[in-house]
């Protein structure tokens, strides 16, 4: 068992128990921090693979960024211990566990059939794919129409924010 | 690993959408150098109106090159995109020439506006030049984001607000709904270039025919939902009625039109290289779309008394019309065989039948362009702020005398409305002619004739406008707001155009057959 190997068991573990956790807190800032938890994991997962730009990503956008948002929502909701009370079944929680649990057979019933999935764990792909270096080449070179675009999108985004944002024109 | 490399002829043909980019941030860095007291912006108006003459003009310039792909195939450089942008340029001159004295009128005129207008306009240009789906939805959001920063631009009432919010929930909607069907495209061929995918398709109909399928439905829906067709159409009357009006006359034009350009050049691939049975499939598809959104638009458009709403629905009867050009595009049946096969698309006969398909669609874009900018610009003229929170600034009665108070603005308002309906010698009348000529010759008489009889109806609501000008007597103390020079040049220039091109489609007609040339491969 190659250390890569060892590495991905950890790292996984530390997903589904943060996972876990998120859904089993009772207080939802604890849940938050489960979720912080298994988005550093899953980043480290993403290293494993040789997809470090989007380990970065995930650190940066989803642990940093929209997490914060999430703790400035659950703080302005500012719950009661009333509020946090284990509800009843409705039939929304029903369906929503129902597709989740057959979302999950789907995917499992998928990955069983999919040839050599099992393979794919870690390091076995070509060593450059998914680096910092490769992105940076490929996006400034061969999709530097979009990625420019973009940057026009950006700036409209922007603009249009502050435009809207205020109070009267 | 070998970079690839490009040159200055890749960035060339984004020339005109680069000079609108550069011009918003001129607009943008100006802005910021005027005090809140500063009334007079009026160069802000006149630095638009230049930056989109000269990038229409470059835009003109590059319908007269052999199509090419530029950028490694994300984007196209051809006679088509070049004369889409063109229209897209006249919309913008005329839409800034409307929008400086709507603005000045309610004291809103800021440099942000005319960089939003113009940022609009270089998301539509770049949007025309799209060859790949990656770079086609994040154009497609450039001109989306600031149409919806556009429709709440004024905040008179609720109703800005409700245009923007509503605009932005169901336009983000519908451009998940593109990405979604763009993704299962991908998983389907593993391609996101329009320009590879065209040849990838047939096996990927045979081995994956639902993913395909699903895929290209729901990217056509993501489109239909940007070019308002029935039954996407529900946003259009409250957005078209609570954006400022000059913003409402350019997502009738502009946005439409090139949502229209980006409907053909994902969906002709598909009825070229899948063999007839697909073409057929998406002809009765686009009919059945086309015969929905003429009828259902023409008919809510009946009844409305707000001139401001009744042209909404009209611009979604205007979409189904040139659905039907659509559907008449799709009806012509494949000419070179094999898909990979190294022919010009507008190769042969049904070559010269798809460009006169394709010229009578953007003849009919840029007839719709100058009139509903115009219809637009007269009723912005005749608008009254302090109607607009009641929602009254519209009503049919504000247009009552109107040719004994305003003879000049009655006029150029009968002009839009003959040219709408489709009444002869107005430049309307000649874009419905090739449009329904182009749908006979395709054999879609029914529809033609369907069509004909939808625009009927649509008579009915225009002369109803003309009635009330030239018929009806002025009501007591109504006051008209003051003139202003720009207003009235945009309605000079765009009844101008109506008539002559009406009366002389000659030049114009020849000059976009020309520049009815897709890439293809």
């Amino acid at each position: 068992m190659s250390v890569e190997n060892v590495l991905f068991w950890v790292f996984a573990l530390g997903i589904v128990s943060s996972a876990f956790l998120v859904i089993l807190a009772r207080n939802p800032v604890h849940s938050a921090m489960a979720l912080v938890g298994a988005f550093f994991f899953l980043a480290a997962e993403y290293v494993l693979l040789w997809a470090h730009t989007i380990a970065v990503l995930q650190v940066l956008v989803y642990a940093g960024a929209i997490m914060v948002l999430f703790l400035f929502v659950i703080m302005l909701l500012s719950l009661t211990d009333a509020d946090l009370q284990p509800g009843q079944v409705t039939l929304a929680r029903v369906v929503g566990g129902a597709s989740a649990a057959g979302l999950c057979l789907v995917m499992v019933e998928t990955l069983s059939k999919t040839k050599g999935a099992g393979q794919v764990i870690a390091g076995e792909q070509t060593q450059v794919f998914g680096t910092l270096a490769e992105m940076g080449r490929v996006i400034y070179t061969q999709y530097l129409f979009p990625f420019e675009a973009v940057s026009l999108l950006l700036l409209v985004a922007i603009v249009g924010a502050v435009v809207v944002a205020k109070a009267r024109i | 690993m070998n970079i690839p490399s490009l040159t200055f002829l890749d960035f060339q043909p984004v020339l005109p959408a680069l000079l609108l980019a550069v011009g918003g941030i001129v607009l943008l860095l100006t802005e910021v150098f005027q005090s809140a007291a500063t009334i007079n912006r009026a160069y802000q108006s006149m630095v638009a109106l230049a930056f989109s003459a000269v990038a229409g003009a470059v835009a003109a310039a590059t319908t007269l090159e052999p199509a090419r792909e530029v950028f490694l195939g994300f984007g196209v450089s051809d006679p088509f995109s070049g004369a889409v942008t063109v229209l897209v340029c006249v919309g913008l001159g005329l839409s800034v020439l409307v929008s400086a004295g709507f603005l000045r009128h309610r004291n809103a005129e800021r440099g942000e506006f005319y960089a939003l207008l113009l940022f609009a306009g270089a998301g539509m240009s770049l949007l025309a030049m799209s060859n790949e789906f990656i770079t086609l939805f994040i154009n497609l959001e450039v001109m989306s984001v600031s149409t919806y920063a556009l429709s709440a631009w004024l905040r008179r009432g609720t109703r800005p607000s409700e245009a923007g919010f509503k605009y932005f929930i169901l336009g983000a909607f519908s451009a998940a709904i593109l990405v979604y069907g763009a993704s299962l495209l991908y998983g389907a061929t593993g391609t996101t270039k329009l320009s590879e995918l065209a040849g990838l398709l047939p096996a990927a109909v045979a081995s994956n025919p639902g993913l395909t399928y699903l895929g290209a439905g729901l990217v056509a829906v993501g489109l239909a939902f940007k070019v308002a067709a029935v039954p996407f159409h529900m946003w259009t009357p409250d957005v078209y009625e609570g954006a400022p009006t000059p913003v409402s006359a350019l997502m009738s034009a502009g946005v439409k039109a090139t949502a229209f350009a980006s409907l053909v050049r994902v969906f002709l691939p598909f009825a070229q290289d899948l063999g007839p049975n697909h073409a057929q499939l998406m002809t009765y598809a686009f009919a059945a779309l086309a015969l929905l959104t003429m009828v259902v638009g023409n008919l809510m458009a009946l009844p409305q008394r707000n001139v401001k709403r009744m042209l909404a629905y009209s611009s979604v009867a205007h979409a189904g019309y040139l659905l039907l050009g659509v559907a008449a595009l799709f009806a012509r049946p494949t000419g070179g065989e094999g898909p990979l096969a190294v022919t010009p698309l507008l190769a042969g006969a049904e070559g010269a039948a798809r460009q006169q398909t394709l010229q009578a669609i953007l003849f009919y874009l840029l007839a719709y362009t100058v009139t509903s900018l115009g219809s637009f610009g007269a009723l912005a003229a005749l608008e009254r702020r302090e109607d607009e929170p009641r929602g009254t600034a519209w009503d049919l009665e504000k247009f009552a005398g109107l040719s004994q108070r305003k003879p000049g603005w009655a006029l150029a308002m009968a002009a839009m409305m003959l040219s709408l309906g489709g009444i002869p010698p107005t430049v309307g009348f000649m874009g419905k002619l090739f449009i329904f000529r182009a749908a006979v010759d395709a054999g879609l008489v029914w529809l033609a004739v369907a069509g004909v009889l939808a625009s009927a109806a649509g008579v009915y609501y225009y002369l109803r406008v003309v009635v009330y000008m030239y018929m009806r007597p002025s009501q007591d103390g109504v006051t008209v707001p003051e003139r202003q020079w720009t207003t009235e040049l945009a309605l000079v220039l765009s009844t101008a155009a109506v008539v002559l091109l009406g009366v002389a489609p000659g030049t114009l007609s020849a000059w976009l057959g020309k520049a009815s040339v897709l890439f293809s491969q």
